[in-house]
């Protein structure tokens, strides 16, 4: 070990340096070059290629297995690879999950595994253990038949929450409109394909993607070639599996003209733009790193990019717009947007293709260029600490046949990029007059779109990318849908057909002072469960209670004329007159009897699936709250509500759906209930329904 | 038999190969007393700059608590170079990011940066150290800051206030009576002055460990070096000089009998007019005394009970025992025995308390060790409708059996384990060695503890455990808290 000590008074530093200028800043020296060393490569006899990437710094290693197949039309079963990847981790036919997880977190090791690889990172000392782990779970995954339903039906949720999540319908529609059908990119999980996935096709396809034929396994840190080998021969030797799917999958499709993609989020008071094309260019090219810096400067580059001073700080129409570029082997493309208020829509895409225009026909900055690179540099230098970087570089040089010093050589690459290499390229790549525009939003906004579209048609997408199936037009008036709804929740009581059924119902309804529902609800997202008591006395009374924990979260009570509502790390605060007038809209135990009296604005705007059920759709306006509610096409029953709620410009939106209907007390009520935010989705199941019981008050009213 | 044995050797054999795994460093003090430590490795083409002042909250006046964390967050308001606001700005336009920290023994600034950028970040450190902006719309602007902070770190916690709770109950006598948060009054109270006064205390030559570690060149970086920090007076002369730069002419000569103009602070050791140099020549040989505490004597004697009413929906328990400080012999077996304790989801606490008896929502606990006195603390959160009283049960009853019992061997490699993870880590990046470098030198007797630390932890055993745990878990020398939610105060009633 070498170590200097010097001693104290060895320097005279104010006698070696004469005049010292303090407001004079340092200049940057010269841009390092990167210490990478070059990897070592080999191939197994079972087909892996080996990159080994020898770094004795710190006495960790890891190793990443990333399978060679290139990704595959999915068809019927889109969404397949995605639920397997979960999938992987789910134990092994020698080790449960639980077990599993133990034995990891006995040697402090890290392992983790996706749709085309699993990684694995320890100290170098317990490198056989994890090697052992990770060679179980890539050659043994089995899983479970709990397992896979558990992670279906998070992904059902999640799938629901997508109708209510306008970025991620946004990207759906962007990658529906720039890789149409037949390319692996435009293909969008829905629930016809998610109900196709069972574990046989899960296991099938993770036999035939996880082969070591073609496979890359990466490999670094404190390890040298001949242990490297030794460990490669131990744990992966006997691996065996069929030929890798390879597949050209070209490129995205390019317009002529632009072209308007319109999804509709009801009520929105923002619309999410994105102004998209394909780019045909692939990760090797020369030309990436030029477009990754012409993009930090239109987009990707903090307040100081183009987009963020025009939209932002000039036009105040956004808190943020970005833009992005997607380089891959398999396809790549532009995107670039963000959340616009509902009015300045049109004038965001305006703005936003001025910009693609603009740097299309003109250089950028000396100013720009230079700190585009400067913050560029600095991320990639910090970056380069990390040992994932210096893996997924050692991959992409052999994958992507790049020279063996490109990231050495980066900054220096980086440093030399000139104003007319960008301008080049933008014109190579970019294009403000063949984009995909799409907006989600109001329909209200659908008018001023016109004026952006080539042949000013307007194409209509769902929320998963497919062609929006237009809204069949109701057979039945609102009124007619509500009282074939009354009949379905009270079988008995209107099964006669008497004149006097109103009446009969009345009556019958008359008699129900009180009702308890108590519901145990579970979700992905939260760690316990919950549960939730909501109550009704009438003629109006309300609370509802969500505890879990021992604490309670929230608790609200109105009875009409005053009301208050608390939750944790909100606060307490009183319902507004507003609030009051919107909740005595929906008045009694079965509020839709009484629309017709309360003032509820109501109509009848179509038929439209609801979770694979055609529903006759109800849109109700209570003055708060516009709400949809689909009422089952064949029995009548109601199958689900989509509420938003708006204060100042956001919108939260809320998708109830309602199943398995029981009977109680001569009412059908659902049992299973499934709320939906955005945020979180959650699965409740009634415990309790109790009509006419004693209800304390007391604990809603807290 | 034949295998445990085998798999005992192999694991001597591989702890001995990371304790191989020097960190080489070099070290040297500057004229004005600065304590540089250098840590050269050109794996990344990036740089930690970083500055550890020796001061935290146990430096302050106890009327003016809060001071040290709140100049972490007044010197990023500019220098006398640098405008208000400009310092991030300057750092992130040059593709580097930063940050500060405040405990009760330090408060520590660093940049990381390409390594390109080495000379700015040594500049910026030293602007910062010779004549950053303390001023009072700087401290206007900061004080809205911190109490904006406190609001959303400590008030709107709830059990936040535990540490303030039991630190004050523990230490009577030492300043660790009170928390680097400290009081939003005493800023309030304070004035300009006082802010200015700590500043020339604290902020100076003698009390600060500048460690740079990362792609550099040693020569150059020891001469850029000397150009920013080297040339900053010593002693009192570095006060001398803020004085020179922000009293007038006549307030100046007032203080000093020299003619302002006579000074050339470009060149200011030695400098030209005699006058002059005769002044920083006093100044440079006049020592700054920075005001610390002694290491804390006053032991715990008996068991404090109390109650806190807190905005809390589930009661809690805290308990508290004196512990030595972090230097001390004993105290990485006390680490060792907090993490059979508590360190992970497998550990004893977790295991009995939450897992298997279920009656407390979270319950954990930890060895916190400061530079002058350390205190072990055990904490539960109340599952619902379960007591503190059965809390305190099974905490003693977990806490007599590490009295009573050697722990397992299992547990004994589990923790060990952990260890080497966790001294890994925080080497695993030029950021976590030039931390570590710095804190050993002031905390731990020397920067080399960073290559020798490992071996000591290696080196307890589980008879150490034992004895530890035998000796500082006092049951009749503890405080234990009650946290009850408010609406159970009877003074509220």
């Amino acid at each position: 070990m070498k170590k200097y000590i010097i001693a104290l008074g060895l320097f005279v530093p104010t006698l070696l340096f004469g005049q010292i200028d303090r407001s004079i800043r340092p200049e940057a020296a010269p841009a390092p070059t990167i210490n990478i060393k070059d990897s070592e490569v080999f191939k197994t006899d079972n087909g892996i290629t080996v990159i080994l990437s020898e770094n004795h710094k710190i006495p960790r290693v890891s190793f990443n297995l990333v399978v060679g197949s290139d990704p595959v039309l999915e068809k019927e079963k889109t969404g397949l690879s995605d639920i397997a990847g979960t999938l992987i981790m789910s134990g092994t036919s020698n080790r449960t999950k639980d077990v599993l997880d133990n034995e990891i977190d006995n040697i402090g090791a890290t392992l983790s595994a996706d749709n085309n690889s699993i990684y694995m990172s320890s100290l170098t000392k317990h490198m056989d253990k994890g090697l052992t782990l990770m060679s179980d779970v890539l050659m043994n995954a089995n899983f479970p038949e709990s397992e896979v339903d558990r992670i279906i039906k998070q992904n059902e949720s999640n799938l629901t929450s997508t109708k209510s999540d306008a970025g991620s319908m946004a990207q759906n529609a962007t990658a529906a409109a720039n890789f149409p059908k037949g390319h692996p990119y435009g293909e969008i999980m829905t629930f016809e394909t998610l109900a196709n996935i069972d574990r046989s096709s899960i296991v099938d396809y993770y036999k035939t993607t996880f082969s070591p034929k073609g496979s890359y396994l990466v490999v670094v840190g404190d390890i040298t070639l001949e242990e490297t080998k030794k460990m490669v021969e131990k744990y992966f030797g006997s691996w065996t599996g069929p030929q890798p799917n390879q597949t050209d999958w070209g490129t995205g499709k390019f317009n002529s003209g632009n072209r308007v993609i319109f999804v509709e989020k009801p009520g929105a008071v923002q619309s999410v733009i994105y102004v998209s094309f394909p780019m045909n260019i692939t990760p090797s090219h020369p030309d990436y790193l030029k477009l990754k810096v012409l993009n930090n400067i239109m987009g990707a580059g903090g307040f100081a990019s183009r987009l963020m001073q025009n939209l932002r700080e000039d036009k105040a129409y956004t808190y943020g717009c970005y833009s992005s570029i997607n380089v891959t082997e398999d396809g790549s493309w532009f995107s670039a947007g963000g959340n616009f208020r509902n009015e300045v829509t049109d004038s965001a895409i305006t703005q936003i293709l001025f910009e693609l225009e603009q740097i299309v026909d003109d250089y950028v900055t000396d100013k720009e260029l230079s700190l585009a690179k400067s913050s560029m540099a600095g991320s990639f230098g910090r970056s380069l600490e990390r040992p994932s970087t210096i893996a997924r570089f050692a991959l992409s040089i052999i994958r992507n046949d790049l020279p063996k010093d490109y990231y050495q050589t980066y900054l220096q690459q980086l440093e030399g990029v000139t104003k007319q290499d960008l301008l080049e390229v933008a014109q190579k790549y970019w294009t403000a007059s063949n984009c995909n525009i799409v907006v989600v939003g109001n329909e209200e906004v659908v008018p001023d779109l016109g004026k952006f579209d080539a042949d000013g048609k307007i194409e209509r997408l769902d929320a998963f990318g497919n062609p929006k199936v237009e809204k069949i037009p109701s057979d039945l008036t609102a009124d007619e849908v509500l009282n074939n709804y009354l009949s379905a929740v009270l079988p008995n009581i209107s099964a006669s057909k008497s004149k006097k059924l109103a009446k009969k119902r009345k009556k019958f309804l008359s008699g129900i002072e009180s009702m308890e529902v108590v519901i145990e609800m579970t979700s992905a997202q939260i760690p316990f469960p919950i549960t939730t008591k909501s109550i009704w006395m009438a003629p109006n009374i309300r609370g509802q209670l969500m505890e879990g924990q021992g604490m309670t979260f929230s608790s609200s009570y109105s009875d009409g004329k005053t009301g208050q509502q608390q939750a944790m790390g909100v606060g307490k605060s009183e319902m507004t007159p507003e609030e009051i007038a919107a909740s005595n809209k929906s008045m009694g135990i079965i509020p839709e009897f009484n629309y017709t009296s309360t003032g509820m604005e109501y109509e009848v705007i179509g038929i439209e699936n609801f979770n694979g059920r055609d529903c006759y759709v109800l849109k109700l306006n209570d003055g708060k709250t516009v709400s949809f509610e689909y009422f089952d096409k064949e029995t009548f029953l109601k199958a689900g509500t989509v509420s938003i709620e708006t204060e100042g410009e956001e919108t939260q939106e809320v998708t109830s759906t309602y199943e398995d209907y029981v009977l109680v007390n001569e009412i059908m009520f659902p049992s299973t209930i499934k709320v939906s935010t955005g945020e979180a989705n959650l699965e409740g199941k009634v415990v309790s329904r109790t009509i006419n019981a004693e209800i304390d008050l007391a604990p809603y009213k807290k | 038999m034949k295998y445990i044995l085998l798999s005992g050797i192999l694991s001597i054999l591989a702890s001995n190969v990371i304790g191989q795994r020097e960190i080489e460093y070099l070290e040297y003090d500057l004229d004005n007393g600065i304590h540089v430590i250098l840590h050269e490795e050109h794996a990344t083409p990036i740089v930690a700059v970083s500055v550890l002042y020796h001061v935290g909250s146990k430096n302050e006046q106890p009327d003016r608590t809060g001071f040290a964390h709140f100049f972490e967050h007044l010197l990023f308001e500019g220098s006398e170079n640098i405008d208000r606001g400009e310092y991030s700005e300057l750092v992130e336009k040059n593709g580097g990011a930063l940050n500060a920290n405040t405990s009760q023994d330090r408060t520590y600034y660093y940049e990381i940066l390409p390594s390109n950028q080495l000379e700015l970040g040594i500049w910026l450190e030293s602007e910062r150290m010779l004549h950053a902006k303390v001023d009072i719309e700087g401290i206007e602007t900061q004080r809205s800051v911190v109490k904006e902070e406190k609001r959303q770190r400590v008030d709107n916690q709830p059990y936040a206030s535990f540490i303030t709770e039991t630190f004050s109950r523990m230490f009577k006598e030492h300043p660790y009576n009170w928390v680097p948060i400290g009081s939003m009054e005493h800023l309030d109270a304070a004035q300009e002055e006082d802010y200015v006064n700590f500043y020339r205390t604290f902020y100076v030559p003698a009390n600060a460990t500048l460690s740079i570690a990362g792609d550099i060149d040693i020569e150059q970086t020891k001469a850029w070096i000397d150009k920013y920090f080297g040339s900053i007076p010593k002693g009192e002369a570095i006060n001398l000089y803020r004085d020179a730069e922000n009293l007038s002419p006549d307030e100046f000569k007032k203080k000093y009998n020299v003619e302002l103009d006579a000074l050339d602070l470009k060149k200011f050791s030695p400098q030209r007019d005699p006058q002059a140099n005769e002044l920083v020549k006093k100044y440079s040989a006049m020592p700054i005394e920075i005001p610390r505490p002694e290491k804390a004597t006053e032991q715990l004697n008996s068991v404090i009970k109390d109650v806190v009413y807190d905005n809390i929906q589930l009661p809690a328990l805290f308990m508290a025992y004196r512990f030595p400080d972090q230097s001390h012999p004993d105290f990485h077996a006390l680490e060792m025995m907090n993490d059979v304790l508590s360190g992970g989801a497998s550990s004893r606490i977790n295991k009995n308390l939450v897992e298997k008896q279920q009656i407390a929502q979270f319950a954990f606990s930890f060895a916190y060790g400061l530079e002058d006195a350390g205190m072990g603390i055990f904490a539960a959160i109340a599952a619902q409708g379960k007591d503190l009283d059965s809390i305190q049960m099974a905490f003693d009853e977990q806490i007599d059996r590490i009295k009573n019992e050697l722990i397992s061997k299992e547990e004994f490699e589990k923790i060990r384990n952990q260890y080497e993870n966790q001294f890994v880590s925080t080497n695993s990046t030029i950021a976590g060695i030039a931390e570590s470098l710095a804190d050993n030198h002031v905390y731990a007797g020397g920067a080399e503890k960073i290559n020798t630390e490992l071996d000591e932890y290696l080196a307890v055993t589980r008879e150490d455990i034992q004895r530890v745990a035998k000796k500082y878990l006092t049951q009749d020398a503890r405080i234990i808290l009650h946290y009850l939610p408010m609406e159970e105060n009877p003074d509220n009633k």
